[in-house]
């Protein structure tokens, strides 16, 4: 154990740390959590139409919302809400990406995220052959955007920043206010960056575009396609719960290092379901898994997936691990440890546990830390694959208590507590014999 | 006195901790045990553990570090 720590140490986390401390990876990150007040707005507007709207048809089939005065009201209120925020989440993000990329080259932020909203709306389809010209289509303002945001628009920026860097700009003299000095020495930098997407835009609509397919559409399907079709696998869920585990253990922030494939692949997916159930409800999330058309594609496995399943009582399913602890352990520390992280514990919070006991570089602790999600991910993911439970379709704040938050992420899906449960329980399972083993550990002491 | 649950860059967050002269607090290790790192300092240790953290936070080894402060 002592040499499998040694070499973790000495070889994964240095390299774990360094990808985690890359530039760009945080301009990823922190532009997916950028959008998070927006996103959560919405995200609230959808799970409130969906307890007000849907979850009722499931027990009386006459229910008719829009017959419900005051109810028809707020979905048509929350109705508002998603077009501003989960409809065109490809705007939002493309500001959040440009501002956030920008930033952590210390440059100009709000120049950067306008750079990077331009490029994004360079590739949307602009007119319709034979109809109206100049409206902006939802299917490229939304998640799907954001491959194409993250490299043209990337590329955009990253050409406004090198430029601004090297300092050719505009220069005013010192007695012109700061406001418009930074907006002049930002022209230069940001057509060049606009024009070089632009002549990328109008390469390919000669090229690969040539009969009439759009970048956007072109690298969900290229880019974005793939990537989310892997996501759908029981390797890549399993991989990504172990290593967000792993580094959790050494002192990492798991979910932080992992941001840009979780909230990149994973989110995106979750962010499609969203928008379908706000279109459609449940039926309509089901009737576009494994749609080719990425735009309008759905999927089984989301970023909320892990949380409904897998991280209750936080990274480990650590809420088990307490429970164990009042049950088997005779160590007094743990039991104080205990009593002082179940109340957090209950909101998915577990750093008293983590650092309290420790679990962060303690050799005994690391099996079931990592075991116990992989068991508990493997049996949400076979339950939601197998059709025994409804997809995650709701984003829910990670500090929802365990079964309320698998209850409410399917939209009342009354069957995804009761997999929340076995999740649990096998947990506990896991976890028990390590805490019985640490009782005789302090007698050796 | 506060302490710093850190596993990774301990000799970092020392360094950055001691080398600190913002005027408002000052760090000095007393010693650790596994990731446990003492510091007293002075001023307010509440305000002392909060600095802290924004300090080790804000370091570029510092933004994926999972870590917590204590006060005692």
């Amino acid at each position: 154990m002592q040499a499998i720590q040694s070499f973790m140490e000495k070889y994964f986390v240095p390299v774990a740390a360094k990808i985690g401390s890359m530039r760009v990876l945080i301009a990823v990150r922190d532009a997916f959590v950028g959008t998070l007040p927006v996103a959560m707005a919405g995200s609230i507007a959808v799970m409130i139409n969906a307890i007000i709207r849907d979850m009722p048809g499931q027990f009386n089939p006459d229910y008719d919302v829009s017959a419900i005065p005051v109810l028809a009201q707020i979905v048509a209120v929350n109705g508002f809400v998603w077009q501003g925020t989960l409809a065109v989440a490809g705007i939002i993000f493309a500001i959040s990406w440009g501002y956030n990329l920008s930033r952590v080259f210390d440059v100009d932020g709000l120049a950067g995220a306008l750079v990077s909203l331009a490029t994004l709306i360079m590739g949307v389809q602009f007119a319709v052959p034979d109809g109206p010209w100049g409206w902006l289509p939802l299917r490229h303002l939304g998640a799907m955007t954001y491959f194409t945001t993250m490299l043209l628009g990337g590329l955009s920026v990253a050409i406004y920043i090198i430029l601004i860097k090297r300092k050719i700009t505009i220069k005013l003299p010192d007695s012109v206010p700061p406001a418009i000095s930074k907006a002049f020495t930002a022209i230069i930098p940001a057509a060049a960056g606009l024009y070089a997407a632009a002549i990328i835009y109008y390469i390919f609509s000669l090229t690969i575009g040539a009969e009439g397919t759009f970048v956007i559409d072109w690298i969900s399907e290229v880019i974005a396609a793939p990537l989310l079709g892997l996501s759908q696998g029981y390797g890549a869920v399993a991989l990504i719960t172990f290593l967000v585990s792993l580094f959790w253990f050494f002192g990492l922030h798991g979910p932080n290092v992992l941001a840009p494939i979780l909230e990149g692949i994973w989110g995106v997916g979750q962010l499609n379901n969203l928008n379908a159930f706000q279109e459609g409800g449940l039926q309509a999330v089901m009737a576009n898994i494994g749609n080719p058309n990425m735009q309008e594609a759905t999927f089984l496995w989301v970023r909320g997936s892990f949380d409904a399943y897998a991280w209750f009582g936080g990274s480990g399913g650590t809420i088990t691990l307490i429970l164990a602890i009042f049950l088997f352990s005779k160590r007094a520390d743990y039991k104080t440890i205990a009593k002082l992280g179940v109340g957090p514990g209950i909101f998915n919070i577990n750093e008293p546990v983590m650092f309290g006991l420790p679990i962060v570089l303690n050799p005994i602790m690391l099996i079931p830390f990592i075991l116990a999600p992989l068991v508990a991910t493997t049996i949400g993911y076979l339950a939601t694959i197998w059709g025994l439970v409804a997809p995650v379709t709701q984003s829910v704040t990670w500090v929802m208590p365990p079964f309320l938050l698998s209850f409410l992420a399917t939209a009342g899906d009354w069957r995804a507590p009761i997999v929340t449960l076995v999740a649990f329980a096998a947990s506990f399972v896991i976890w028990a014999p390590f805490v019985i083993a640490a009782n005789s550990q302090k007698e050796a002491e | 006195m506060i302490t710093i649950n850190l596993a990774q860059n301990q000799a970092d967050a020392i360094a950055l901790l001691e080398a600190y002269q913002g005027g408002d607090f000052s760090y000095k290790f007393e010693g650790k045990q596994g990731i446990r790192m003492k510091f007293s300092v002075t001023g307010d240790p509440e305000q002392a553990g909060k600095k802290a953290k924004d300090l080790i936070k804000s370091q570029q080894w510092g933004t994926n570090l999972y870590f917590n402060v204590m006060i005692g």
